[in-house]
């Protein structure tokens, strides 16, 4: 289990993590939530040892995070931090050697992931892709390159930082695919990203920081549940203003063919049940959960400084 | 660790061997140096001749050319690629044949009633400075022969005349011996000769960690890297890789070079005269003079080299690491390049300026002492202990380096902002 216990870290005067707390088990993949300065990626190079906290303590399985456990830890960072020079095959053997593999088990691991991330290409030749220097690679291609190699040692704690950045849908879903494999076989991973959509695809446990400053913890059908506001989705001929005018319902939106009418709590949602079910041709009526960017927004927007 | 550590030495040394840059450089390298020791041959073969003999043909107008001959005898070793004979046909024969092989120079040697003789040298192209000087010479102890002959002094006294001065030389400054005094002029052509590949050495060893450094912060590749391994580790493995790499450069090029002259091959050398003179020369002041001293000064100046090589890899790591892109590492290398440059003009000019308290202060100082330091020694400015003090102070610096920037070091390869920056250092240098 990955325990972040009261991290506080300054950069002079500015506090950048703020006594954060927090936990992940064995196959929870947890999502580190907050706009950009957040103190995200400072909470990241934390738990990797690359800063020290000035409070506080990060341990993996009861030990504390240095260089005795790097070696069980995957660290994918927000920005490339491949060296371009290098080509694939000598990229993975470097960082792979790093991590205490072994040449034949890092080549083989290599090759595996290669054949699974890029099945979908045609004429793809395994050999001569290996030999491409990283600055030839385009950027989604440098970025699952990135990604393959943060996973060649099957970590048991995976850190991603903004993971999804320049891929596509095809490749978001070849890297959904890997991570619930290792979710399932017991990594602990973490992850990072500032598309939403992204997140509650992945994650069963989040966690929204502001400033440094935990806003919001648990898992996310529970924030979900928990979260006042609600979403009732119709299809029909309302009259919006009506609608409007109900106790309760913040707004009225028209979303392509439907509309979503946001209400203060699910109590409100009897009141305008019963006005929609007056109006005529209603093919759809549905109280949902906000997504969970309405929730970001709601809970860090008095914080975002643009 | 120790695995790790290994493995980045390992890994950075076979990185920098395997590269087709070292083969390339290494390649032009050893082609430059087999030119180097056979440049004579080249430039013969190109259409020079550095041994072809030049032809004196004198046109002797007053019955002196056996006493101008057993002059130029008496000279031989210095006009070894020279030949006369006495040339009997008349001027314009002469000048043509000096037109038709500009290896070919004519003396006339006419009588003056005041002056003794006249003489005319005649050639196609322009006469070496120091040949031209010999022939002068032999010429005008032809006509001082010739004129004690027409006065008639005895024989005695023109012996006396030609008799060798014997100067007793007697030098009065403190550790100062007179079989060193032509060391000194040696010394202050071959010390700064070898230098300078030293010099171009450190060079390329402050280049090639800067470059390295900044383009794994560039890329953010420091952040796996530093994850992986310690700070000290990574530091510490471009030292040594870096320092190994320059101390197997520095055996290539002593290698090629050797194998430039078993190319070239003994006779080859004394063929060429000048060469041969020079290699005798220092050869004979070696064995008389400097094998005492060589015993020390190869030893020390070694230590000195390779502390002063560490030095220079130890501060350009530090200096790379606080800066963010290579353009900001090569301005801040510039007072390092500005230190070394002075340190080999002062190298230059230690046996010129003779006894300059600067220069020996200088000399002490880490960083330049490697250059300053054995020159000094060999020509008598600097004593055994004078070395050893250098040693330590360089010693010193680099325990410094080590403990202070190592922290330095900790701190700036993970920071890619230049706001704050020294006071950033400042802060590293401080907390333990």
């Amino acid at each position: 289990m990955l325990k972040v216990s009261n991290i506080t870290k300054y950069y002079d005067e500015l506090k950048a993590v703020d006594n954060l707390t927090f936990e992940v088990k064995e196959g929870e993949i947890f999502g580190l939530l907050g706009v950009n300065g957040a103190g995200k990626t400072t909470t990241f190079r934390l738990i990797m040892g690359l800063i020290e906290p000035n409070e506080g303590i990060i341990t993996l399985d009861d030990k504390k995070i240095d260089y005795n456990v790097t070696d069980k830890i995957g660290f994918l960072t927000e920005e490339r931090s491949l060296l371009t020079k290098m080509s694939i095959k000598e990229q993975a053997l470097f960082y792979g050697r790093l991590k205490g593999m072994n040449k034949k088990d890092i080549l083989n691991k290599l090759d595996n992931l290669l054949k699974k991330f890029y099945k979908n290409e045609k004429d793809f030749n395994l050999e001569e892709f290996k030999k491409k220097k990283i600055k030839e690679l385009s950027k989604g291609n440098q970025q699952k390159i990135q990604f393959i190699i943060a996973i060649l040692n099957d970590p048991k704690l995976l850190i991603l930082d903004e993971p999804f950045s320049g891929l596509d849908p095809f490749n978001i879903e070849l890297f959904k695919e890997e991570i619930n494999r290792l979710s399932k076989q017991g990594s602990i991973i973490i992850f990072s990203s500032h598309r939403m959509e992204h997140v509650e695809l992945f994650c069963e446990k989040i966690l929204v920081i502001a400033k440094g400053k935990a806003l919001l913890e648990g898992y996310l059908d529970e924030i979900k549940e928990n979260f006042q506001k609600k979403n009732i989705i119709v299809n029909g001929d309302i009259d919006i203003e009506e609608i409007k005018n109900i106790e309760g319902v913040i707004s009225v939106n028209k979303q392509g063919m439907d509309y979503e009418i946001k209400i203060e709590n699910k109590n409100i949602n009897d009141k305008v049940f019963k006005k929609v079910k007056n109006y005529k041709n209603i093919t759809k009526y549905i109280l949902q959960s906000p997504s969970l960017n309405e929730i970001f927004i709601e809970k860090v927007g008095e914080y975002y400084e643009g | 660790m120790k695995d790790k550590f290994k493995f980045l030495i390992e890994y950075g040394l076979e990185k920098k061997i395997k590269s087709k840059w070292f083969v390339i450089v290494n390649i032009l390298l050893l082609a430059l140096m087999l030119s180097l020791c056979n440049i004579d041959r080249i430039i013969t073969f190109f259409g020079g001749d550095f041994n072809k003999e030049t032809k004196i043909l004198v046109v002797d107008n007053i019955g002196c050319f056996d006493l101008l001959k057993s002059q130029f005898d008496l000279n031989k070793d210095n006009l070894s690629k020279y030949s006369m004979e006495n040339y009997k046909k008349d001027l314009k024969s002469l000048k043509k044949e000096i037109k038709k092989d500009d290896n070919t120079v004519g003396i006339i040697l006419n009588p003056n009633e005041d002056k003794i003789i006249d003489v005319k040298i005649i050639s196609n192209g322009y006469l070496d400075l120091i040949d031209s000087e010999y022939l002068k010479s032999i010429i005008y102890s032809t006509k001082i022969v010739k004129a004690i002959e027409k006065y008639e002094i005895p024989i005695e006294t023109i012996n006396k005349i030609y008799e060798n001065v014997e100067i007793d030389r007697e030098i009065l400054g403190k550790n100062k011996k007179k079989e060193e005094e032509n060391m000194e002029m040696v010394m202050a052509y071959v010390f700064p000769s070898i230098i300078l590949p030293l010099f171009m050495l450190i060079l390329l060893l402050v280049q090639m960690i800067g470059s390295e450094i900044n383009d794994e912060k560039a890329t953010r590749g420091m952040e796996i890297i530093i994850s992986n391994v310690s700070p000290k580790i990574h530091f510490f493995s471009k030292i040594i890789v870096s320092n190994l790499f320059i101390i197997i450069q520095i055996v290539l090029m002593l290698f090629y070079g050797v194998l430039g002259m078993l190319i070239r091959g003994k006779q080859a050398i004394e063929a060429n005269s000048e060469l041969y003179n020079y290699v005798n020369t220092f050869k004979e002041n070696i064995s008389i003079q400097l094998t005492d001293k060589l015993i020390y000064v190869i030893p020390l100046f070694i230590i000195l080299l390779i502390l002063t090589f560490i030095g220079y890899s130890l501060l350009s790591g530090i200096l790379a690491s606080i800066t963010t892109n290579i353009e900001d590492f090569q301005q801040l290398q510039t007072p390092l390049m500005i230190i070394l440059m002075t340190g080999y003009v002062l190298s230059v000019f230690a046996a010129t300026f003779d006894g300059s308290l600067l220069i020996k202060l200088i000399a002490f100082l880490p960083f330049i002492s490697a250059i300053v330091a054995p020159s000094l020694f060999i020509i008598g400015q600097f004593s055994l202990i004078d070395m050893i003090i250098s040693i330590v102070l360089m010693l010193g610096v680099n325990y410094i380096l080590i403990k202070y920037g190592l922290r330095i070091y900790k701190v700036g390869i993970l920071n890619y902002s230049s706001s704050k920056l020294y006071k950033k250092m400042w802060k590293a240098v401080k907390e333990k």
